[in-house]
């Protein structure tokens, strides 16, 4: 896989570019530890890596979508979904907590299977169709919270809570699903035969079909994993605040875009991939948790990952052109 | 200066020198390029005089691409030295080499799916007036030189989409020459995907191109058209020029082909004898409104089969519906027995039916995968533990493959793009060689392909058919219909007009059937 090995004298303009974007974060992290007290502290690290998880797994989704060559705006729908059925199943069926939480996956995954049906069948581009399934998912949900207030069950069981807050040898069990979920992520995607399908299918679509690759039946599929997965996210938020939030979904979705992104730049064929997607989510992380010790305004954030994704997609394009 | 000397000594140590009196318009020597892994060009050179047409042989990856994207300023040389027109370039940038009258037809097709051909031909060079671009100017001037210098009948308003790829080159051809400043003229592999109406075409485009004294370089796996074409010929090999040959006529061929492989090549197909068997695939009255009508075809277990017939003929839309990848309106398949519903390719592979397609850069190809991925995306179980790949057992079977097809570098971890074109075209033959299907559909097998490894591939094919499958093989080169198919069936304008064993055909009567009668008449 890796062509850029054994050129010799490479020097130093192309080690920069090669291994720019990985220098760009050493800078950050050395930076934060230098100019703030208790960024290198092992509670504030684990902090970031807790804060991080749901991102994370709303990232993995995102990654195996665009992996397909589609992209998808309505991972935030799939994760109120997920957080809106489980806490109704229990609130208002009182349904054992892990009914609930296999209720809410499917929930999710009706968003997906709602994008399949509008990019598979209806041949709608992925870019409109989600943006679509984006503007009736947000409408079903102020329609059926009168508006968009959240719908809150104080005594939700505490396994359900436990899925926030609880942990296991002290790793909080965010981390522990979200690890789960990477894992799964990574052989799927990056060791299994069905992940080289999906890449090959990403990657020239034409040429899939002619080796007899079932493209449609993959992008289908594709979009109602990458929904299900979304709504592990939604279930954690909504296990943690003890209620379903309308439209809390779409916070995350620039950074999930961004973090897949910047993850493909690192692949040297450009290519999404799922160890990527967790340094680039690591490193949004990181920024912000940073940027938040410095007591610096947390709406500079959104600046900086503005401009560090735009920095990381340059490299990209150099580190191509050096070939 | 002293570069000049030598070169001119070299020349003088060729056989003889015939109409090379002209000054040398293009010099280069001691061309070096390398790539992570492989040495493309080791000090190569190549020198054109003016107005002469240059031809450049070699064997798949012998660097014949590479030094024309040195030349045009896509790759920069790692040495050597360039002279164009008696003046050195130190480095070469795209706008420098068509500032000095270089122009270049490359392997690929650079156009946009969605412009008109009007757009396309002036793409960069549009005529400015003061009220803008001229379209209906540039309209006019397209078709204008569409007709005249390539004597082809392609309205400007079609969108390149629309067009095959024989119009798309001609288009791409005419794109390079439209502001007729152009001095030297490269062309690679041009004549590969066209069909032999259009290769007369460009034939008479690339005299009438001469006779104005512009100087051409030819880059060609057809040694006919070398030898039909071209004053003098350099030969490549392993990234070197091992000969330039002057005074070319039929009788150059054996010495190039020696100069090219190292050895000589003495049967071109495998000797054949297919007795009549049981059908493997029967098509009857199978119909696409439109695209062609009631075909009738039967092809037999272990037969070769050709389809001959111009763009246009029906051809291409004929092997796309079996193999799923358009609709017949109407008619019936019926493999081994079975009637057959192919709505879609990986119903067409799951039945025992492969394609290998004319287009292998967009259809054929994951350019940016390895090559081993790409050998192995149709068997992906066979390389698999349950449903993880098993990296190692991928790479020995895509290793064993490249060693049989001799597919260069032989490395399978090779990301594909970088892959010489040939050597492309391999990589997707390799592909279904070792899936055990029944029926091949086989699209422009040799396009691009090196005379060699043309005789492999002709080896594998007769290997395939004597286990039993059956072949259907596309093509636009008569002789290699001619050589290997057991039965030719010609299509034009939809219609099969004829069903001939092989045997009773010869190139004259074969080219008259395509084309209609012997008279060129590809448009209506
Ligand atoms: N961009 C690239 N990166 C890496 N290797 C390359 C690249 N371009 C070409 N090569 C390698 O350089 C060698 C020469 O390739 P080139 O395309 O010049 O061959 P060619 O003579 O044109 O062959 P063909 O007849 O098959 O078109 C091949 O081994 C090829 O794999
Ligand atoms: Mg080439």
């Amino acid at each position: 896989m890796n062509m850029v090995a054994n050129t010799g004298g490479a020097g130093l303009r192309s080690i920069l570019v090669r291994y720019g974007f990985l220098i760009i974060i050493a800078a950050f992290f050395a930076f934060f530890a230098l100019y703030t007290s208790s960024f290198l502290n092992g509670s504030n690290l684990l902090n970031i890596v807790e804060g991080s998880s749901i991102l994370l797994i709303l990232a993995l989704g995102m990654t195996l979508v665009v992996a397909l060559g589609g992209i998808d705006l309505s991972v935030g729908i799939a994760f109120d979904m997920g957080a809106a059925f489980a806490i109704v199943a229990m609130k208002e069926y009182e349904l054992a907590w892990y009914v609930a939480v296999l209720i809410g996956i499917g929930g999710g995954a009706l968003v997906g299977l709602l994008n399949a049906f509008l990019v598979v069948r209806l041949a709608v581009s992925p870019f409109l169709a989600t943006l679509g399934t984006f503007f009736i998912g947000s409408s079903v949900q102020r329609v059926f919270t009168n508006g968009g207030g959240p719908i809150s069950h104080r005594r939700v069981p505490t396994e359900y809570r436990n899925l926030a807050i609880g942990d296991v040898y002290g790793i909080p069990s965010e981390v522990i699903i979200s690890a789960v979920v990477l894992i799964g992520y990574y052989v799927f995607l990056e060791r299994s035969i069905f992940g080289k399908r999906i890449h090959a299918i990403g990657l020239q679509q034409s040429a899939a079909v002619v080796a007899g690759i079932k493209v449609r039946s993959y992008i289908a599929i594709g979009f109602v994993l990458a929904a299900a997965t979304c709504a592990i996210g939604g279930i954690i938020g909504s296990a943690n605040l003890r209620m379903f939030t309308p439209l809390a979904g779409f916070s995350y979705l620039l950074d999930a875009i961004a973090a897949v992104f910047i993850g493909a730049s690192m692949h040297p064929r450009g290519r999404p991939n799922v160890p990527g997607t967790l340094v680039g989510v690591l490193f949004l992380g990181m920024v912000a948790n940073g940027l938040n010790l410095m007591g610096l305004d947390f709406n500079t954030k959104d600046a900086l990952s503005g401009l560090i994704l735009v920095g990381a997609l340059a490299i990209a394009v150099a580190q191509r052109k050096l070939r | 200066m002293g570069l000049l000397s030598s070169c001119q000594s070299k020349r003088a140590n060729s056989r003889s020198v015939s109409m090379t009196f002209d000054a040398q318009i293009l010099n280069m020597s001691g061309i070096s390029k390398a790539f992570p892994g492989v040495q493309a060009l080791d000090a190569a050179s190549l020198s054109v005089d003016a107005g002469e047409v240059h031809g450049l042989v070699g064997e798949n990856g012998a660097g014949k691409s590479t030094i024309i994207k040195v030349l045009a300023g896509v790759y920069s040389r790692d040495a050597g030295d360039v002279e164009i027109n008696g003046i050195g370039f130190e480095t070469l940038s795209p706008a420098a080499v068509h500032d000095a009258g270089v122009r270049f037809i490359h392997q690929e097709l650079h156009l946009v799916p969605h412009f008109t051909v009007a757009e396309s031909v002036f793409m960069g060079q549009e005529l400015q007036g003061v009220l803008g671009t001229k379209n209906t100017a540039m309209r006019r001037r397209a078709e204008e030189f569409l007709e005249e210098s390539l004597n082809a009948h392609i309205s400007a308003t079609t969108l390149i989409r629309d067009l095959g790829i024989a119009e798309r080159k001609l288009v791409q051809i005419a794109r390079a020459l439209i502001d007729s400043k152009a001095q030297i003229v490269v062309f690679d592999e041009p004549t590969a995907p066209l069909a032999i109406g259009e290769i007369e075409q460009l034939f008479q485009a690339i005299r009438r191109l001469k006779e104005r004294g512009i100087a051409m370089i030819y880059v060609s796996h057809y040694l006919g058209e070398i030898t039909e074409l071209c004053d003098r010929v350099t030969v490549f090999r392993n990234g070197k020029n091992v000969a330039v040959e002057s005074e070319i006529d039929e009788r150059s061929t054996e010495t190039i082909i020696r100069h090219m492989v190292g050895r000589d090549i003495e049967e071109l197909y495998p000797k054949k004898d297919h007795g009549v068997r049981d059908p493997i695939l029967k098509l009857s009255d199978l119909t696409s409104d439109g695209r062609f009508s009631g075909i009738d075809l039967a092809i037999g277990k272990g037969e070769i089969v050709g389809i001959a017939g111009l763009i246009g003929s029906g051809r291409e839309e004929l092997t796309d519906a079996i193999y799923g990848l358009a609709q017949p309106t109407s008619g019936i398949v019926t493999l081994d027995g079975k009637d057959l519903n192919v709505t879609s390719p990986s119903i067409a592979v799951e039945a025992g039916i492969v394609l290998v397609p004319r287009d292998r850069r967009h259809d054929g190809l994951v350019l940016d995968l390895n090559v081993a991925d790409n050998i192995n995306l149709a068997s992906l179980d066979e390389v698999a533990t349950s449903f993880l790949e098993n990296r190692k057992a991928a790479i020995q079977r895509a290793e064993a493959l490249c060693e049989k097809l001799d597919i260069r570098p032989r490395n399978a971890e090779a990301i594909t793009r970088f892959l010489s074109g040939g050597n492309q075209q391999k990589v997707v033959l390799a592909r279904w060689l070792a899936t055990g299907s029944k029926l091949f559909i086989l699209d422009e097998p040799t396009v691009g392909v090196d005379i060699g490894a043309k005789v492999e591939i002709y080896q594998v094919i007769e290997g395939l058919a004597a286990q039993g499958a059956g072949i259907l093989i596309s093509s636009s080169d008569p002789s290699e219909l001619l050589g290997i198919c057991d039965r030719i069936v010609v299509l034009m304008r939809g219609e099969k007009i004829a069903d001939e064993p092989a045997i009773t055909l010869n190139l004259d009567s074969l080219t008259a059937l395509t084309t209609g009668g012997g008279s060129v008449d590809t448009a209506t």
